[in-house]
């Protein structure tokens, strides 16, 4: 690699590494040193392959030899890979490449990730998905209101569903939207049914914005069904540009009603084409989501909160400096994710939180606010909503 | 620390009231009281204020109204125009109004001094700020600005006031929607001033809710509007409280003879699929505004041309719906476009001190570290990207030579994008639909007719200098309309022989 400072390390050694990082999963913590070691090593390797990175970081006074720990390191905004290949590594080394759910009218831009390995996204976001979403173990069927990756195969979504479904789904397991058909309705509700039937706990996976809709069609239709205990629910986004179109307890109490998965068995996901690694709320994992096990004990929406996998550390900045706000401060979203080696580990969103001890809380916006001006933000002008 | 004090973000001369004590219904009608509530202030830091001396933004309190005390206002409020709106001609409405506008330019006047305490913490702008914008847009509110504000959009404002023969054989009346309900978003100050007082000039009783950065003027003007003329102000009201689909909010729009909105497209959205199908809805929804800069303006003008540009980006902390996003400017004159970004820069560095930034809300900011950090890497991949900053985050000018059109993350971040010649710019606008607002435009000599009739059919409503974009006369057409002519309907008398006759109201 030309230029590279330092003599930095090799992706495949680095990524060997972080492979058995993945593999340990996310119940013990990564010690703190070891962390920094290896975000250490991430940003070096980064600033070595990634021409683009470099200079950034260097106009920023922030290289490898001058940054004092992980946390010095700069961060690159989610919106740069709209604009930006960001790769560190040759483009011949790209394996895959992601895209943010775009709009299909008007000029939008898709954030775009540059994958180099995916061996390593399928070995971070493995673990970290079973440990949340089936901790008691073995195989259950998935019933996907997201795309299977064969059809949106720039969908890292998808992706990840695909993966998860086939070293943990039984059985029973399907797809049930299609991009251009939307939601299979027959077809999804024969399959819980079925599983009804049968008795067998299923997970129903499903971007929040199709789990609105399929809550409709089962209104529209009169459905109804009461799925066997243990039957649980992952849904994903619903924090980003738009605000949810239906709060999230109503949605939940939707399902409860007409699906009987209650609010204690839906988990929901927070994640972003940017970044391989996914965010949790650990609701079923804490309470091992066994069938029988009493619901009353888990902590309501508010006090929610999402929880990194061991090798992503999330701060959360003051928008206006930059700076790490004390716990309990509403600020906005970096991310260290060492599953981002082939790309930038650092990321900023624009996302609003507030720290928990463990994880952190997404906050949307304001309900019922609007950006401030006569004018538009981004998302509303190209009428975008990722994820 | 400063003592918290309370706003009371209404004010109903409708209801008789005690004091600082809610609102109650006039007497002979069943005496109620609305609880009053109180919406707080941000305190969770997610927004910074200008100065961290700034006090924060006062509690607000309202009146939490039932749905049957907003139906009983709108029966107030109705009662109130027969009463006193519709027997009085329309230019001493004007007059009336206009006396209690140019109180707020009166430098001696309490009201004014009132007003300018308190828009920094309810606007959250701040002072010299506070004092350009009442400036404009109460230069306005006078007597002689409401009435050639009648004169220019109805020729003959005697139609507001009877049939008035049009020459056709047939006498023509105008009559402005009886109970009128205003939704305001609070983004720039004194909006909602001039909305009320487009309803009462139209003989429209109005309930306007303002958006939360607007609660004091309209309060204020009311207010003043009680002392002067009772019986007008009767006619309407004004108070706050939290928009959106709930009972008190629904039930205003559903008795009202037209409703008002001003607001994102959301908003508007979900007040439209409130309304009846035959409520007339004037929907003032997201608007984007820009600038042109030819080639003339980059020699000798330049300065003064980058300087009137600044003041359009400062003013209102880039939220009007008029504040302009990007400015494209021609290549191939006396001064590059580059040249010209420095010199706004520049000049934005002097309104920095001079018309200081007010308070940025943390989304905002969080929308500008993206901006900010995305073009810093754009630069560090080898593209023609520049960025100029203010030392204190007061501004960026940021020179892109991808001319798409981008939203600005606002508080005065502006694009510059040159352009081999300024008739590609229409063409670049297609996008933003009716999104388009004003473009100003500067130094394009002759070409200048060919370039507005361009920019007018790929959706302009508007066609400007940079000095003149701030504040449109009364009689714009705002959003593409004449504003008193979107709240009023006309009425033809076709027998001839009945024309208006001179009558005693």
């Amino acid at each position: 690699m030309e230029g590279s400072p330092g003599g930095a390390e090799s992706f495949d050694a680095l990524a060997r590494e972080l492979g058995a990082v993945f593999a340990r999963g996310v119940d013990a913590a990564l010690p703190e040193e070891r962390f920094e070691e290896l975000a250490l090593r991430a940003f070096g390797h980064q600033f070595a392959s990634n021409p683009t990175y470099r200079r950034f970081a260097e106009g920023r006074g922030r290289t490898p030899d001058r940054v004092g720990g992980w946390r010095d390191v700069p961060a690159v905004p989610t919106d740069a890979f709209k604009r930006l290949k960001l790769v560190s590594g040759e483009p011949e080394e790209v394996e895959r490449v992601f895209r943010t759910s775009g709009t299909t009218a008007g000029p939008g831009r898709r954030g775009v990730h540059h994958v180099r390995r995916v061996a390593l996204y399928h070995a971070s976001l493995l673990p970290n998905f079973r440990a949340h979403l089936v901790p008691e173990g073995g195989r259950l069927p998935f019933l996907s209101l997201v795309p299977r990756p064969e059809r949106l195969p720039d969908s890292s979504l998808s992706e990840m569903v695909g993966v998860a479904m086939a070293e943990l789904g039984a059985p029973g397991s399907g797809w049930f939207v299609d991009p251009d058909r939307g939601i299979d309705e027959g077809g999804l509700w024969r399959g819980l049914r079925e599983r009804t039937d049968a008795d067998e706990p299923v997970l129903v996976v499903s971007t929040a914005f199709a789990l609105v809709h399929w809550m409709d069609t089962m209104d529209r239709e009169g459905w109804r069904i009461v799925l066997p205990p243990g039957s649980r629910i992952m849904e994903t986004g619903g924090f980003k540009g738009r605000s949810r179109t239906l709060p999230r307890e109503e949605l939940y109490g939707a399902v409860a009603d007409r699906m009987g998965v209650p609010a204690g068995r839906i988990v929901n996901e927070y994640g972003m084409t940017e970044l391989l690694s996914q965010f949790y709320e650990p609701v079923l994992r804490e309470g091992r989501g066994n069938p029988g096990e009493p619901d009353e004990a888990l902590p309501d929406l508010a006090s929610r909160r999402h929880v990194p996998p061991p090798w992503v550390r999330t701060r959360v900045l003051d928008p206006h400096t930059l700076e790490e706000l004390s716990p309990g401060g509403e600020g906005i979203l970096c991310h260290f994710d060492l599953a981002n080696l082939g790309s930038v580990s650092a990321i900023l969103t624009a996302d609003r939180g507030v720290a928990s001890p463990d994880g952190f809380q997404v906050l949307g916006r304001t309900p019922g606010a609007e950006p401030r001006g006569c004018s538009l933000a981004m998302d509303e002008l190209l009428g975008g909503a990722n994820g | 620390m400063a003592e918290d004090h309370p706003f009371d973000a209404w004010c109903v001369p409708a209801f008789l009231s005690t004091g600082d004590g809610p609102p109650a219904p006039a007497s002979g009608t069943v005496r109620t009281t609305a609880p009053v509530r109180t919406v707080e202030s941000d305190r969770t830091g997610m927004s910074a204020r200008a100065h961290p001396t700034d006090p924060p933004p006062p509690t607000l309190r309202y009146p939490e109204l039932s749905t049957e005390q907003v139906e009983l206002l709108g029966a107030e409020l109705r009662r109130a125009r027969e009463r006193a709106l519709l027997p009085r001609p329309a230019a001493d409405l004007a007059r009336v109004l206009g006396g209690v506008g140019a109180r707020f330019l009166d430098p001696a006047d309490p009201l004014r001094r009132r007003a300018l305490e308190l828009l920094p913490p309810t606007a959250g702008v701040s002072p010299s700020m506070a004092k350009a914008i009442l400036d404009g847009m109460a230069a306005d509110w006078t007597p002689g600005r409401l009435l050639e504000l009648l004169e220019r959009e109805l020729a003959d404002p005697t139609v507001l006031d009877r049939f008035v023969p049009d020459g056709s054989g047939r006498s023509v009346r105008a009559l402005g929607a009886p109970l009128q309900v205003h939704l305001t978003a609070g983004t720039v100050p004194g909006v909602s001033v001039t909305s009320l007082v487009r309803a009462l000039l139209v003989k429209g009783a109005v309930l306007l809710k303002p958006g939360r950065g607007d609660v004091a003027l309209p309060v204020l003007f009311l207010g003043a509007l009680a002392e002067a003329d009772l019986e007008v102000a009767r006619a309407a009201a004004v108070t706050y409280w939290p928009g959106g689909d709930d009972p008190a909010e629904n039930a205003a729009l559903t008795m009202a003879d037209l409703v008002v909105v001003y607001g994102g497209d959301a908003t508007v959205g979900s007040v439209r699929a409130r309304i009846a199908p035959t409520t007339p809805l004037v929907a003032y929804h997201h608007r984007i505004s820009l600038g042109v800069v030819g080639r003339g303006a980059l020699g000798a003008d330049l300065e003064r041309t980058a300087g009137a540009a600044a003041r359009a980006v400062a003013l209102f902390d880039q939220r009007g719906c008029v504040s302009p996003h990007q400015i494209y400017v021609e290549e191939g004159g006396d001064g590059a476009p580059r040249e010209f970004a420095g010199a706004l820069g520049a000049a934005l560095e002097v309104l920095e001190g001079e018309l200081p930034p007010g308070a940025v809300e943390g989304d905002e900011a969080a929308a500008r570290q993206q901006l900010r950090g995305t073009a810093e890497l754009r630069t560090a991949a080898g593209e023609d990207v520049v960025l100029l900053g203010g030392a204190a985050d007061g501004w960026t000018v940021m020179l892109d030579p991808d001319p798409a059109f981008e939203p600005s993350c606002l508080n005065r971040f502006v694009r510059v994008c040159p352009v081999p010649d300024a008739e590609d710019v229409p063409g670049l606008l297609a996008p933003l639909g009716r999104h388009l607002q004003s473009v100003a435009v500067a130094g394009l000599g002759l070409r200048t007719a060919a370039v507005a009739e361009a920019l007018a059919r790929v959706g302009a409503l508007r066609v400007t200098s940079f000095e003149g974009q701030p504040f449109p006369p009364p009689w714009w057409h705002h959003d593409g309309s004449g504003p008193l002519r979107a709240l009023m309907r006309w009425v033809d008398l076709e027998l001839p022989g009945q024309e208006g006759r001179e009558r005693d109201p």
